[in-house]
């Protein structure tokens, strides 16, 4: 049993909600994309981000530490992290789930990255219901995704049911009228077939896709779950101050494996297409007893050349 | 904060090549930083400004660790630049180690080619401590040339209470010793796989044929120890540069025993 909301009431609900802190939605300007909302008129939820929601986890650029090399004593400063709480409203459950597969990386038991912990704790996450699936490249019928978040939201016309995935989901739609109604699963068209692919390294279905990969990184830029980093620390003009930063990464490019003194490991651009989705459908799943991919598609839509890795594997001769 | 690095005070430089250093750093008293007392786990040293790189450790005791450095980065070549009473920034120790006390009772073959020598010294140092833990220790280090032969004084020591074998790749014609390349000074030692453990480190290459070696002269693959060099950035499996097969050098490695990575894919 969830409860309803009109939706000439949603602007209120979410101001009560996300008060004393930020409300991150999908606002259309030159594209539909997550971001900070200033107006609660500027929400959109037609269609779906094609940025997902992880630069709210983990941004493109953090800063670490400032540097000055005038102190040798204490030549880095740690930088404080700030951050207002905050809610997402409108993330689709392929988010939410690209955040439980990150929180493997980002939250192990021996290490945690500061950033993405805070964020975690710090955020509610609302979600809407895919009906129908918002891109002809969506996927995640296949990819058995969790019901993960502290509210789902599923359009009915003219009103909202509202389910609670969490205690915290539960007392933010308490007053609310209660309501009886079973949210439909999402129904894609687009379909990925076999799942266990460890025997098809040397298929040749790779091939045909391979060759039209520029290895430009949108791929990795737009998915859900990856969130490779590199770190990097650069310097002002006058040679003494700078930060130390983490910046986005990506396994696609030819220089992401290159050790000092040039060599590089993964060379060839094919070998860096089947890293990406070994790492995605095999070796996350032998660690962690799961998938990597939450079959959003945003790695096949991003694409310039509209790469489709689920073609590849549908289509492996057995 | 997960990277945050701690000063050490260089007390020693040693000239080991023309393009490569010892350094013997002072752990510093206050801090209560773990060093590892198994050998094969490693640093990451800041410049700061210039960035991080991962160093094997090369010896290490309660009070000091010890790093060889090469100068082939814009790190390297600004950290063999530093001298004595200078400070390295450090964080750690990551990674896996050779399970030292697990190996007890054991003889060890140690393999090593070019820099790849510096984890498997931090062997050698710990056996020397302990020489009487340890059956019979056959040490076979491989460098390019001449020139390029690491940790010479140690050598001397080690040639006459191990069983040391040293050889260079290319040498001109008045050099005494042994040419030729270490799989093949490996194979002439005509050892068996009795009661052994070998431990591998150095180039790909080199880490690929002396498996092969070692597999015809009967070892099997859990008698092997490999140590892999990848581009670590985090040291602590976030930032993914550094993985192989799924598998985190810097965290799942970068000690691996050869049955867990045979047959792993770049």
């Amino acid at each position: 049993m969830g409860k309803v909301l009109e939706k000439k009431r949603l602007n209120e609900f979410l101001s009560k909600v996300s008060k004393g802190g930020d409300l991150i939605a999908p606002v259309k300007r030159d594209t539909l994309r997550f971001e900070i909302v200033k107006d609660f008129n500027d929400i959109c939820l037609e269609g779906r981000p094609l940025f997902p929601v992880k630069k709210f986890f983990s941004p493109a650029k953090e800063d670490l530490f400032n540097l000055n090399l005038t102190n040798k004593n204490k030549p880095f400063d740690e930088e404080k992290i700030k951050l207002k709480p905050r809610v997402i409203f409108g993330g689709r459950l392929c988010d939410f789930n690209g955040l439980l597969k990150l929180d493997k990386l980002f939250l192990s038991e021996e290490y945690q990255d500061d950033y993405y912990k805070l964020a975690r704790e710090n955020t509610l996450l609302l979600g809407i219901n895919c009906d129908p699936a918002p891109s002809e490249y969506c996927f995640c019928e296949s990819m058995d995704l969790e019901k993960y978040y502290d509210l789902f939201f599923h359009d009915m016309g003219d009103k909202y049911y509202i389910e609670a995935g969490s205690e915290k989901g539960k007392t933010l739609i308490i007053d609310l009228e209660d309501y009886d109604f079973t949210i439909p699963s999402i129904k894609c068209e687009k379909k990925l077939y076999t799942k266990d692919i460890s025997k098809y390294y040397d298929d040749s279905a790779w091939d045909k896709e391979n060759d039209k990969c520029l290895s430009c990184g949108k791929c990795t830029a737009h998915c859900t779950t990856c969130l490779c980093f590199d770190m990097i620390d650069e310097l002002e003009a006058d040679v003494k101050h700078g930060k130390r930063f983490k910046e986005w990464d990506s396994c696609q490019f030819l220089n992401f494996t290159e050790v000092a003194g040039g060599a590089i490991f993964r060379k060839d651009r094919i070998n860096r297409f089947k890293h990406r989705i070994y790492h995605k459908l095999q070796y996350f799943r032998e660690k962690f007893d799961m998938d990597m991919c939450t079959g959003c598609g945003r790695c096949i839509e991003s694409c310039p050349r509209l790469i489709d890795f689920t073609e590849v594997i549908n289509n492996f001769k057995d | 904060m997960l990277f945050n690095a701690t000063p050490f005070r260089i007390v020693k430089k040693e000239k080991q090549t023309e393009d490569t250093y010892l350094f013997r750093l002072e752990k510093p008293k206050k801090e209560k930083i773990k060093l590892c007392y198994e050998p094969g786990e490693f640093f990451l040293v800041s410049v700061p400004g210039i960035g991080e790189a991962p160093f094997s450790v090369c010896a290490c005791s309660k009070d000091f660790i010890e790093f060889n450095i090469r100068g082939l980065g814009d790190v390297t070549n600004h950290l063999i630049k530093l001298k004595p009473g200078d400070y390295l920034w450090l964080r750690g120790p990551y990674g896996t180690s050779y399970p030292m006390k697990e190996l007890k009772g054991n003889s060890l073959v140690i393999i090593g080619g070019g820099t790849g020598v510096a984890p498997l010294r931090g062997v050698l140092k710990y056996v020397e401590e302990r020489r009487a833990d340890y059956d019979r220790v056959h040490a076979f280090f491989g460098f390019r040339d001449p020139n390029e032969i690491l940790f010479k004084k140690d050598m001397k020591l080690w040639n006459r209470i191990f069983d040391l074998n040293l050889t260079v790749d290319k040498a001109p014609k008045s050099y005494k010793g042994r040419v030729g390349l270490v799989t093949k000074v490996v194979e002439e030692s005509g050892l068996n796989n009795k009661n052994k453990i070998a431990m591998v480190c150095g180039p790909p290459i080199m880490i690929k044929f002396t498996i092969q070696t070692l597999e015809k002269m009967g070892f099997h693959h859990d008698q092997i120890f490999v140590s892999f060099e990848r581009r670590m950035k985090c040291g602590v499996g976030m930032c993914g540069h550094c993985m192989i097969s799924g598998k985190y050098v810097c965290k799942d490695g970068p000690v691996f025993r050869y049955n867990k990575v045979k047959g792993i894919r770049e």
